[in-house]
């Protein structure tokens, strides 16, 4: 009986600590960087069955689950090759799907048939890649492919009969199209034609009349084409012809011409759309100006999402794939504190299941919220970012990870990042910026980037920093600043720059050198050349602004510890060149100040397991040893 | 007495025949470790060349490591003045550049230059050659740029590379090094290293021929002069003189003795050498340098061999003296139990030989007899106790003692003894005192007896002195006798030390004093003594009064 005692004694004893901090622990590295168990669900037409993939002998393999409480069955068994994730249901209710042989260059192309579970090879090519554009309700044995079989720098579109293998030519690229926008005939009435940064649509009123172009566009502004309305031969986009921030329009084919602005938000570019073939009617618009939001225009999925988001509070939703009926949907959401998880929602029935999370290893709690911040830039431009706090009493004097997005032009958004939760576990406070240059706040405050590498934007991270400085969020002693890419470059810029702001920086496949990013644009392409000129500067007469800004010439600022990773098959990366920087630094410094690691079988971004895992045991040791041990 | 002389005379000359060998061996010594050094100094000669090339090379092997692949990180966009600029900072840290030729290259479709396919082909938009003047670049365009070969055989390979690299993979830095370097004697001709990206672009340029752009690529060759390379000879004690000279020179004339040796020079210096030479004897003074602290460190070691011989010298004399007392010891002891029992032996028989016997011979002999017999006990006891005390094997009795009643039975004693005595004693302040009456009184005994022996006949005085103080009592015993010669007072305590002199030729063994010290000493007290010759001696004996 004692022993009893004494054991309930130590099981309240543990339950009674761990109440006491349950936002703390430390989860293991690996949790964060996990690859998801099931992925790419799909409903079949008939909303008899779903479909998802999922790793049998480490490879992904297609499985089906009968909706009538069937088991799982699994449909694929691969163990060489993984099953591409763009496989798609036809009309008829059976699988097309990709397998990519890498070792042979071969793409092969195999239908799945449900009732038998019989998988068919229809299409093997080898050097060739191929795509699925469209499928047509009418003839669902035919589909519509794209695929470079004629020229390998060009794509041509197909159509394909899945049953008999019989391939026609549908239409030749002569040498510039790279969008189609298909009909929900499967028609192509819309192309975009693109030299990598000048972009024109053309349109034609039926399959024998020849395109011709009526929207040019230069790298400033953008229309992207949704699909035609059904109404005269007015067609969908998002557009920023005229105006800051892309919003949904209606455009008249005919001349090009803006026929009616549906949707705008003045705070954010309208970034994406739901489009329903049934209704041939864009349901709902989302943008992205600190939190994503929404506007539905269909008050039959309004009455949805509000259903959804009643269910699932505080989540962000969206539908990844419908039934024919629509009635069946299968529902994706996700958090900043949840890498995502799959529903299956019935709309008759009013009825949400869940499918699978993304990563069940990542509890909610445990996790930080991630928070919207602005602030004024010093030149009074309004920045937007995001701000996560660790979990626990601690809201001042943290140690802070700044993390500058790479691109330069691209942007942070709000969602689920394993990184920044991986740091916030840790307990540093995290602090992402959209600084100047960023995409998705309208064509002025991208374009205030041009040119202002090393300038106005490493500004904007610095008046960032300064800016939780003042508010006491970060202890101005303990920052450190992180990042790949552009983010690379900042960092080093930072603690060449600032070696009072930060202590350490952290660099993934880091820019060092701005004429090495300059001769990135292949100089064929004249409007490329012209975009990055514009941009970036031009070597001939910003050669000074570079040579003064690219870490690589300026090894002798920089005293600061630094890590740093590259992928050595890093098709950007001139690796002698880094391996000098590195090794010149490691003169100046000490080796210890210097950490550098090399993997020779990785690209950008490293795809290992195990050199991720070590990558992020290496950049907590780092950051242990710099935020920590001192003062 | 002549065994004794013996045995000095052996250490003697043991002593020197070690001093001897010693000496000779130091002198080996010396010798050998100076030819050591010799020729270990002769193969630094040798070995220390690959430092003074190292030294000299390093600002070539730092332009070829650090400077020359900075081109690298310009891409291909150096132009002339930026050109000019980077040649300045080379003239300015690598003086044995003497000029560098710059080709602003370009990559495109042309039918010009060196052709990779196609019409895809590597050409000189432009040339410069650069110098130093006046610490200023002075730089030259060169409008005819046929038949530069350097560009050609630089061109070429890198054509080959692009046609021919694998972009699936990086390149190895051998590949790197053949594609991208060329080092010819005199010279080094380098081109910015092209990124796996960057063999892409211009094999997809190659798929777009009418295409009128061109994708610049910088090529330098920098020439270089051996002459200006500055000689760094951190070993002046080795090497006289260290010179570059070609790699065929040998001078026949050196004179005999000479030392020379040579060392290779790296990359585009590779048709010349270092030369080092030092004259015949040059190295004698590194040489005797180095020895100093060698010979040092013998001379020491054979210092301190002397130094222990003499030390066990020394003590094998102490041992000797001390066996020469011990001697002297037995020999007076045989004598002095001789003298009684002599005379008991001649009481003996003359009792045994005499017929009848008066009453006053009998009474006689019987004294003698009892007399002679008290002696010997006396001389066994002194012994057998003396021993007994320096073993420690006898235990201290303590016995309340009236010091003046005590001391004044002695005195007594001593007056019937010898009526020629004159002995006078005063008392100050002589509390009772805790201790062993049996050592107090062969103390008193040992110190009156002596100062009785040790005085003329006519002038047998003692004065007994017994002050108390807080802790001690002490007793002092001052007589007018012969007094003791100042070298000899630390001796007088020893033990069979006797002072050689009329007074003590019978009856004495020495060991009266020791014997005294023994018993203060083991009574926790102190015994000194103070005295002039023919004046007197004064002897001090200090007790505890609780020990």
């Amino acid at each position: 009986m004692l022993k009893h005692l004494r054991l309930i004694f130590a099981v309240y004893l543990v339950a009674a600590l761990s109440a006491c901090k349950p936002d703390n622990r430390q989860i293991p590295v690996i949790d964060f960087f996990k690859t998801p168990e099931k992925v790419a669900y799909r409903l079949s037409p008939d909303g008899k069955y779903i479909s998802y993939l999922k790793p049998y002998k480490d490879k992904q393999n297609l499985f089906i689950q009968s909706l009538d409480g069937g088991k799982e069955q699994m449909a694929t068994s691969f163990s060489d090759y993984s099953v591409r994730g763009d496989y798609n249901w036809t009309y008829n209710n059976d699988i097309v799907f990709f397998q990519d042989d890498i070792a042979q260059d071969e793409i092969k192309m195999f239908t799945l048939d449900i009732a038998t579970l019989k998988v068919t090879p229809v299409l093997s090519q080898k050097k060739v890649r191929i795509s699925i554009l469209g499928r047509d309700k009418n003839t669902p044995d035919v589909i519509t492919i794209r695929m470079n079989k004629r020229d390998p720098a060009n794509f041509d579109i197909y159509r394909l009969n899945i049953k008999t293998g019989a391939l026609t030519p549908y239409l030749v690229n002569p040498g510039n199209i790279t969008q189609w926008f298909p009909d929900a005939d499967g028609k192509i009435r819309l192309v975009k034609a693109s030299d990598g940064v000048d972009e024109t649509i053309l349109y034609r009123p039926n399959d024998n009349t020849p395109f011709k172009g009526i929207i040019a566009n230069n790298f400033k502004t953008s229309v992207k084409p949704i699909a035609f309305t059904g109404q005269k031969n007015y067609f969908y986009a998002l557009s920023n012809v005229n105006r800051d921030k892309s919003a949904l329009v209606e455009i008249n084919a005919e001349d090009g011409k803006e026929h009616r602005v549906i949707f705008a938000s003045d705070s954010a570019d309208i970034l994406d759309y739901s489009y329903s073939k049934n209704t041939h009617k864009v349901e709902m618009v989302s943008w992205d100006a600190g939190k994503p939001q929404k506007h539905y225009f269909d008050p039959v999925m309004k009455n949805i999402y509000d259903k959804l988001s009643g269910e699932l509070k505080d989540n962000q939703i969206a539908i990844t794939d419908r039934d024919s009926a629509e009635n069946k949907f299968i529902v994706f959401t996700y958090t900043d504190r949840c890498p995502g998880t799959y529903y299956l929602f019935e709309r008759s029935a009013g009825k949400l299941t869940k499918l699978s999370d993304i990563n069940p290893d990542l509890k909610h709690e445990e996790l930080c919220p991630m928070r919207p911040i602005s602030f004024k830039a010093s030149d009074g431009l309004k920045i937007t970012g995001y701000l996560t706090l660790p979990n626990g009493l601690k809201t001042t004097n943290l140690p802070t990870v700044v993390i500058p997005h790479d691109g330069p032009f691209s942007r942070t958004g709000w969602g689920f990042n394993p990184e920044v939760q991986f740091l916030a576990n840790r307990g540093y406070a995290v602090f992402q910026v959209n600084y100047r240059g960023s995409t998705g706040f309208g064509k002025a405050f991208h374009s205030a980037g041009f040119k202002q590498m090393g300038g106005k934007i490493q500004q904007d991270i610095t008046d960032g920093v300064k800016w939780l400085i003042a508010n006491k969020t970060a202890n101005p002693k303990k920052i450190a600043i992180f990042g790949g890419g552009f983010g690379g470059f900042s960092a080093l810029y930072g603690v060449s720059f600032h070696p009072e702001l930060y202590n350490c920086a952290i660099v993934q496949h880091g820019l060092i050198n701005f004429f090495t990013y300059i001769k990135d644009a292949p100089p064929f392409l004249k409007p490329m050349v012209q975009m990055t000129y514009e941009r970036v500067g031009n070597p001939a007469t910003d050669a000074g602004q570079f040579r003064a800004i690219s870490p690589v010439f300026n090894t002798d600022k920089i005293h600061a510890p630094v890590l740093i990773f590259q992928g050595a098959r890093d098709d950007r990366a001139n690796i002698p060149e880094l391996n000098q920087f590195v090794r010149e630094l490691q003169k100046q410094n000490g080796s210890d100040k210097v950490k550098y690691f090399l993997k020779p079988m990785e690209r950008t971004s490293f795809r290992s397991q195990a050199n991720r895992m070590e990558m992020y045991a290496e950049i907590e040791k780092f950051l242990d040893e710099n935020m920590r041990k001192k003062n | 007495m002549k065994k004794q002389d013996n045995s000095y005379r052996k250490n003697f000359s043991l002593a020197i025949i070690f001093l001897v060998l010693t000496s000779v061996m130091f002198i080996i010594a010396l010798f050998v470790s100076y030819n050591l050094n010799a020729k270990y100094v002769e193969n630094e000669f040798d070995s220390k060349k690959i430092y003074v090339q190292e030294q000299t090379t390093r600002p070539y092997n730092n332009l070829f490591q650090n400077k020359i692949t900075e081109i690298t990180s310009y891409q291909g966009f150096l132009d002339s003045a930026s050109a000019a600029r980077y040649a300045d900072s080379v003239f300015q840290s690598y003086h044995f550049v003497r000029q560098m030729v710059f080709y602003d290259v370009q990559i495109g479709n042309q039918n010009q230059g060196i052709i990779i396919k196609n019409h895809l082909g590597i050409s000189i938009k432009s040339m410069y050659l650069f110098r130093p003047k006046n610490n200023k670049v002075e730089g030259i365009r060169i409008w005819n740029t046929k038949n530069e070969i350097d560009f050609e055989q630089m061109a070429t390979k890198l054509a080959r590379f692009i046609a021919l690299s694998d972009t699936t993979r990086g390149s190895t830095q051998d590949e790197i090094y053949k594609t991208f370097y060329d080092v010819k004697p005199g010279k080094i001709s380098y081109s910015n290293i092209l990124r796996r990206e960057d063999v892409k672009i211009l094999r997809e340029l190659q798929m777009h021929p009418n295409s009128p752009y061109y994708s610049k690529q910088t090529m330098m060759t920098f020439f270089l002069d051996p002459y200006r390379l500055k000689i760094k000879n951190p070993y002046k004690q080795l090497y006289q003189k260290v010179t570059i000279q070609p790699v065929v020179f040998d001078p026949p004339d050196n004179p005999i003795g000479t030392l020379v040796t040579e060392a290779p020079l790296p990359g585009a210096f590779s048709d010349y050498k270092l030369y080092f030479l030092s004259p015949p004897g040059y190295l004698n003074a590194e040489i005797n340098r180095r020895f100093m602290p060698v010979a040092g460190l013998v001379l020491l070691i054979y210092c301190v061999l002397v130094l222990i011989g003499w030390l066990i010298y020394r003590n094998l004399g102490i041992n000797i003296k001390l066996f020469k007392l011990q001697y002297d010891f037995i020999n007076n002891f045989t004598h002095e139990f001789k003298t009684p029992v002599s005379v008991i032996k001649i009481a003996g028989s003359n009792l045994s030989g005499d017929s009848e016997l008066s009453e006053r011979q009998r009474k006689q002999y019987g004294r003698i007899l009892n007399e002679e017999a008290d002696k010997l006990n006396e001389l066994m006891s002194k012994l057998l106790s003396f021993t007994q005390l320096e073993n420690k094997s006898i235990e201290l009795k303590r016995e309340p003692v009236d010091v003046q009643q005590f001391v004044n039975s002695y005195i007594e004693t001593f007056r019937l003894k010898h009526p020629d005595f004159k002995i006078t004693s005063h008392f100050d302040g002589t509390p009772t005192l805790l201790t062993d009456p049996v050592m107090l009184g062969s103390v008193l005994q040992n110190l009156m007896e002596n100062a009785y022996k040790y005085s003329h006949p006519e002038k047998r005085e003692l004065h007994i002195n017994v002050s108390g103080f807080k802790r001690n009592i002490v007793f002092s015993f001052k007589d007018k006798g012969i007094g003791i010669q100042k070298s000899e007072l630390g001796n007088v305590f020893k033990k069979f030390y006797r002072i050689e002199n009329q007074y003590n030729q019978n009856g004495s063994v020495g060991l009266g004093l020791a014997f005294c010290k023994e018993l203060v000493n083991f009574m926790d007290g102190e015994i000194t003594v103070n005295s002039k010759v023919n004046e007197g001696s004064e002897f001090i004996v200090t007790l505890p009064y609780e020990n």
